[in-house]
């Protein structure tokens, strides 16, 4: 890389997933590790979200449930291998993923980008959650209305088994 | 889901059916099968972004037996479809999305 392009570093993106055991001060600790790792080789640290315990697909390691957290950061080449052997060295880690998102990263559009994103799951969520109250206010309506029906039958059978 | 709508396609391919309606309730015409014009969602609504991160825009576009849907009965163009399938194929990685169904 020449001077002129060293301004405009690559970014990257890891996921990593943790054993779910694994407490928040580990956790943290090994967030505090790739944060120095970044920073130590020129990069910086765009974006951290923590996912959350989720139920894994499959096992991996014997375990069902792992603590995802993703990471975006931008640097030279050099900085994935460095933040991957990190990962691979750690007990806790069950396995990770790293995407080169862009050669020239721009960081300030990617945080405006993923805020996007996630105002749309948003509003998509809402928008399903509208749906299936009205499908179940429709539902409910249709018990009643069945309940009625159930009543009256079973008022029938009454009656006819008096008249035995 | 996908396993009626792949019937539902052999059946359009085979041309010996007896009914006329498909399963949306489309009339089919005499002279041939009709076919609704299937359009990509990911062209058509600029909303729904394609990332492997997103796990329940996958769901949609995979069986039950953990298999990437087919462009023929999802509708995607070509672009997406190959996209499609990296995302998928990174989920999988991932433990968000299964390489082979669970249980029975």
């Amino acid at each position: 890389m020449t001077n002129a392009t060293a301004a405009k570093l690559a970014g990257y993106e890891t996921t990593f997933i943790t054993r779910s055991e694994l407490s928040d001060d580990g956790l943290k600790a090994l967030h505090d590790r790739l944060a120095q790792v970044v920073s130590s080789y020129g990069g910086e640290v765009v974006l951290t979200e923590d996912w959350g315990k989720r139920k894994l697909a499959y096992t991996i390691q014997k375990e069902n449930r792992g603590h995802y957290t993703y990471l975006v950061y931008s640097g030279k080449g050099d900085i994935v291998h460095e933040i991957e052997r990190n990962l691979r060295l750690h007990d806790h880690v069950l396995r990770f993923l790293t995407v080169n998102l862009e050669k020239e990263f721009d960081s300030a559009a990617f945080q405006k980008k993923r805020a996007d994103v996630h105002a749309a799951a948003k509003r998509r969520e809402e928008e399903r959650e509208a749906r299936r109250e009205e499908r179940n206010a429709e539902r409910r309506g249709y018990e009643d209305r069945r309940t009625d029906y159930q009543d009256e039958s079973e008022d029938m059978s009454v009656v006819e088994s008096d008249e035995e | 889901m996908a396993t009626t709508n792949l019937r539902s396609e052999m059946r359009e391919k085979s041309g010996r059916d007896s009914d006329r309606m498909d399963k949306d309730g489309d009339d089919r015409s005499k002279k041939g099968s009709f076919h609704r014009k299937k359009v990509c969602r990911f062209c058509s609504d600029q909303d729904f972004i394609l990332d492997y991160k997103d796990v329940r825009m996958m769901q949609s576009f995979v069986t039950e037996h953990g298999k990437i849907v087919p462009r023929r009965i999802s509708g995607n163009c070509a672009l997406h479809q190959r996209e499609l399938t990296t995302a998928v194929k990174r989920a999988r990685n991932l433990a968000l999305v299964g390489y082979v169904s669970m249980g029975a």
